[in-house]
């Protein structure tokens, strides 16, 4: 004896297993070329049979102050990218056909241009005696040139540059899902423009920010060329430590321990977004 | 020792060929393994990648019918995985100069065959059993010319050290590899007597002109663009970043006053399909005439001995091999960076993150 309640869930049941089935090909894909390579470096880091490594890498003053430092950045260009991305997808959100043209052309232009160009690009501008400094001083505005390279301001504006893409898109395709008739409502109800979007357009596009939050952290983590040659070699990121070791002194387990421990932090950073995120959509 | 080797190679390819019952000169042919369609060489790229096929991958392909792709950039770590798999991608492949030593220890190179590969010209410091050395180049001392005018630009670590008779910002590698021994030097230790370096004293003498180095470079282009610039007036750089400049008539000179020469190495990895084709295109790189061609173009001048007579006049006391050149420099000893590279790597960090 069946019910129609009991076949609407085999149904649905039915349903989930085919789709299922859809995703299995990406899943196979996603576990050979990523979580088994991710599982031999891990194995790699507790070859010798000892703790070792993971003791060096998380115990030692220079990598715990590295891998400080790096987190900071991250935090650093997230937040910059956040306060820069949100109006640019807030306009293009409500922008016409041309404004949208222009402003993907804008974005994806860079996007588009290799990051060692970028950053070299960067070099010329932002130097002693770079376009920059140079119009501020023919401006008047200021005497000596500013410091805008060759420290953490230039892997900062570096790394912004690179990154914002990565922060406007999900903000605006968020934007986007947002029923416009929400915010006219909330305006008929006598909502001024800022108390609307403050209250209804802003927490509604959290999900889109949580993702671009995400996505700019954990890529900013792994940074490597921009704060090498934008630092002057006075920021150094763990990506270039782990580098060292993988390219330099081929101490393989060591710098999959490295790697470990900044994986370990970028999911617990990444839960954190997210967990933050959330709570702000519900309160 | 090469000869050796050499001539006992040329005795067994020839029983060989006589138990074939084949005419010997056909060996070099009759002993040729099938032509690949191409051989994969892979190198540090940009201005030399150009270079390297004018010089030597065009007379490679003239005479032997193969095609020679390129890629970039040396990767030691690529190197040994690509030897771990099995099946390295590279037919041959420049090795950074700290490296060489490694990769024969590591056992990721074929041997140098000796009797393709003619070294018996080559100096002693040019011939290894498992190492080519393409060129030889220097960590110089690039300075402004219109800030240090008619030679008074400083002469060795110890002027370069001297901010009060040469003021200005400077530039120095985000590397302890010749800056421990431009410390050391500067600090009154004699070229012969570097080694083993006494990296206490080193780094105190780094810590005296740290404030005045505006950056630490990490790439080569760095140090050029930087004096192009008058970012810095003084920077340490390879010297043929600085002779591309002289060339193109910036203001900038190169001083090899006790600059640290090394040699650029090449390998052929260890399991690859075409080694024999690898081995003929090091044979192509051994000609002076080509490596003179390629000395012209970026100073990197080869080890044969013939080749300075093939440069021209002018651009002779650029080279860092040039005889007035090389006596003034150290060369910089390998072995102590392979055995106590990571070690002094780990401390350089350690100093770099130190505030102030």
């Amino acid at each position: 004896m069946s019910s129609p309640g009991d076949s609407r869930r085999t149904i649905a049941r039915r349903r989930e297993t085919a789709l299922f089935l859809l995703a299995v090909p990406a899943l196979l894909l996603l576990g050979i070329i990523f979580a088994w390579p991710v599982l031999r470096l891990l194995a790699m880091s507790v070859e010798d049979g000892t703790l070792a490594n993971f003791e060096k890498a998380t115990l030692d003053e220079l990598y715990l102050y590295v891998l400080f430092d790096s987190v900071k950045i991250a935090a650093m260009v997230m937040a910059i990218c956040l306060v820069v991305a949100y109006p640019v997808a807030f306009w293009l959100s409500r922008a016409g056909r041309w404004g949208v043209a222009l402003g993907m052309f804008a974005l994806l232009l860079p996007f588009w241009t290799s990051v060692l160009v970028r950053t070299y690009a960067w070099l010329v501008l932002l130097g002693r005696n770079g376009v920059v400094n140079r119009w501020l001083r023919d401006a008047g505005l200021i005497e000596a040139p500013l410091p805008l390279l060759h420290n953490t301001s230039g892997v900062l504006i570096g790394m912004v540059h690179v990154l914002l893409p990565y922060m406007v898109f999900p903000i605006y395709a968020s934007l986007l899902r947002i029923d416009p008739d929400l915010s006219r409502a909330a305006e008929g109800l006598g909502a001024p423009a800022w108390r609307s979007f403050l209250r209804v357009t802003f927490p509604l596009s959290l999900p889109g920010v949580s993702a671009g939050c995400a996505l700019v952290f954990v890529l900013s983590l792994g940074f490597f060329i921009t704060p090498a040659l934008l630092g002057g070699g006075r920021v150094i990121m763990v990506s270039m430590l782990i580098e060292q070791q993988v390219r330099e002194f081929l101490d393989w387990p060591f710098a999959a321990a490295l790697s470990t421990v900044l994986l370990v932090a970028t999911l617990a950073i990444y839960a954190l977004i997210g967990r933050i995120t959330r709570g702000a959509r519900h309160a | 020792m090469t000869i050796l080797t050499n001539r006992r190679g040329l005795l067994q390819a020839a029983g060989g060929i006589a138990a074939a019952g084949l005419p010997l000169p056909a060996f070099a042919q009759g002993a040729a393994p099938p032509k690949p369609d191409r051989i994969v060489v892979n190198a540090s790229g940009g201005g030399m990648a150009t270079n390297l096929r004018r010089a030597y991958f065009v007379e490679f392909e003239r005479l032997h019918g193969i095609r020679v792709v390129d890629t970039s950039p040396v990767d030691f770590g690529k190197l040994r995985a690509m030897v771990a798999s099995g099946n390295p991608e590279w037919t041959v492949t420049e090795i950074g100069g700290q490296d060489a030593e490694r990769a024969k220890e590591l056992n990721l190179l074929e041997p140098i065959d000796t009797s393709i590969v003619d070294l018996s010209r080559y100096p002693a410091v040019g011939r290894h059993s498992h190492v080519f050395v393409g060129s030889a180049y220097s960590t110089a001392l690039g300075y402004r010319s219109d800030v240090f005018r008619d030679g008074s630009h400083p002469k060795g670590w110890a002027e370069f050290w001297d901010v009060r008779r040469f003021p200005g910002a400077r530039s120095l590698r985000n590397h302890p590899v010749d800056n421990l021994e431009f410390a050391l030097l500067a600090d009154g230790v004699p070229m012969d007597q570097i080694y083993p370096i006494d990296m206490d004293r080193a780094f105190r003498k780094l810590d005296q002109i740290r404030p005045h180095i505006a950056v630490w470079w990490t790439t080569g282009a760095q140090p050029a663009q930087m004096l192009v610039d008058r970012e810095v007036v003084l920077a340490t750089g390879w010297n043929g970043r600085f002779f591309e400049l002289s060339r193109r008539n910036a203001p900038v000179g190169t001083e090899f006053a006790q600059g640290s020469l090394k040699s650029s190495a090449w390998g052929i990895p260890r399991g690859t399909r075409n080694a024999y084709w690898g081995q003929q295109l090091l044979q192509v790189m051994t000609n002076p005439r080509l490596q003179a061609m390629y000395a012209t173009e970026l100073s990197y001048a080869g080890l044969h001995p013939d080749t300075a007579s093939f440069v021209a006049e002018d651009i002779r006391p650029l080279l860092p091999t040039a005889p007035a050149n090389l006596e003034r420099q150290f060369w910089l000893n390998v072995g102590w960076w392979t055995e106590n590279g990571a070690r002094a790597q780990e401390r350089w960090n350690r100093w770099m993150l130190q505030r102030g």
